[in-house]
């Protein structure tokens, strides 16, 4: 149990697939300008994470070593053609606000690189539990930079209006800028708090 | 079996494909009906909206919608999945629009025209209704578009749409302004307000809605010498 305590520390904190490993930054620009929108693409690749890195994990002994990757790319999109498949059917709202987005997922790096780092060697219950605390930990990020930009850029959470009405709206925040600056905040601030930890042992 | 074998790998990669393939067009026959009464369900509300007809929920949209706008009813769904089949081969994407439907909303008569035209990314396909004289938009919606979202995708949202109902329509037809990121409330300006951060998808927006209201106006003039 120690070693599932030791995965969700690591892939929530001190190895963070956007603030540690800086993987997926695309995604973080474009679709963290409503929080709505964040909420459902990072719980879809959540989803895609946790169930990829399970199959591979499955199928590790029967995958070819020279075909490797090309497998787990099909594994990927496989996964992310099911929740496209599933977004239009279900939630046609969100799957036309995403729209070409979804899509995209399967080029997130944060999937890959869980499927060649992790799932590769590992047992199908850690690499479902590796890839569903890796989609937190990108979920995690993601929300505090959408919930910010909306907040400044549109006044609102959620679609709610938050802010006052006499608020001048930081346009600035709307634009795929703005992700940049606060990704780079969320990092200082994140490496800052490390370091002191490190300082002090 | 040796794993790195030429048969083997070959082997495997295609069953693992027809396997995963396969299982990806089973989910997708299973939800076909759904998806295609949900674009319905767009198209239809689309057509209600831009007439300032109140939507009612599903059922009742799609019953709405067939009685006021008769046939076309039948037509324009299947219109909007031919565009979407064709968007991708056809470059530029200037679809061939929908005809332009007659409806009677409260005694007056309306032009309706779905329309689809080139945005920044892809096309754009809305609705747009105007009085019989094309002096008067009635209203507009969309229901597709692949804008950026946040910027230019802010078309389909509701500030935005409204500042075309009921807005006075000039010589030269709409123009879409530089905006300062609220909405031009003034109808009689013939003029809305653009979407700050995406002058591109405003100015695309301008062109369709302008390129409309010609063949809107071309239908009126040919109607007039009719009779």
């Amino acid at each position: 149990m120690s070693d599932a305590s030791a995965i969700l520390k690591k892939n929530l904190w001190s190895d963070n697939p956007i603030f540690v490993q800086i993987l997926g930054i695309c995604s973080t620009l474009a679709v963290t300008s409503a929080l709505s929108n964040t909420l459902i693409m990072t719980a879809a690749v959540t989803f895609v994470t946790a169930l990829s890195s399970t199959t591979v994990s499955l199928l590790k002994g029967l995958i070819p070593r020279k075909v490797r990757m090309i497998v787990q790319t099909l594994i990927i999109a496989f996964y992310v053609i099911i929740v496209d498949i599933v977004l239009r059917a279900f939630l046609p709202d969100i799957s036309r606000s995403l729209g070409p987005y979804v899509g995209l997922i399967i080029t997130n790096c944060i999937i890959m690189g869980r499927a060649e780092a992790f799932a590769q060697s590992n047992p199908p219950v850690a690499a479902l539990w590796d890839g569903l605390t890796s989609g937190i930990g990108y979920m995690v990020v993601l929300v505090i930079i959408a919930a910010v930009r909306e907040m400044l850029g549109a006044g609102s959470l959620m679609g709610y209006s938050v802010l006052p009405s006499g608020f001048t709206k930081w346009t600035i925040m709307v634009m795929p800028p703005s992700a940049f600056f606060l990704l780079g905040c969320l990092i200082w601030a994140a490496k800052t708090i490390m370091m002191k930890k490190e300082a002090r042992r | 079996m040796n794993k790195d074998s030429f048969l083997y790998v070959v082997i495997f990669t295609f069953l693992a494909a027809f396997v995963f393939v396969f299982v990806i067009s089973l989910a997708d026959g299973a939800t076909a009906e759904r998806v295609a009464r949900n674009q319905e369900l767009v198209t239809a509300q689309a057509f209600l909206n831009a007439v300032g007809r109140p939507l009612r929920g599903a059922d009742a949209d799609l019953e709405a919608f067939s009685a006021l706008f008769g046939g076309a009813g039948k037509k324009a769904p299947a219109e909007t999945a031919a565009e979407t089949k064709t968007a991708g081969t056809v470059f530029g994407g200037q679809s061939a629009a929908g005809e332009i439907v007659e409806a009677e909303i409260d005694g007056e008569k309306v032009l309706v025209k779905q329309f689809g035209g080139q945005g920044l990314w892809g096309t754009i396909t809305g609705v747009l209704a105007v009085n019989a004289d094309v002096t008067r938009i009635i209203g507009l919606d969309i229901i597709s578009h692949s804008e950026t979202p946040g910027l230019g995708g802010r078309i389909e949202e509701d500030w935005f749409k409204n500042q075309f109902r009921g807005e006075k329509i000039a010589e030269k037809g709409i123009s879409v302004r530089k905006g300062e990121g609220g909405a031009d409330s003034d109808s009689e300006n013939a003029a809305v307000d653009g979407i700050t951060g995406a002058s591109l998808t405003s100015a695309a927006m301008e062109k369709i809605v302008n390129k409309e209201i010609n063949a809107l106006r071309e239908r009126r003039n040919k109607e007039g010498a009719g009779k």
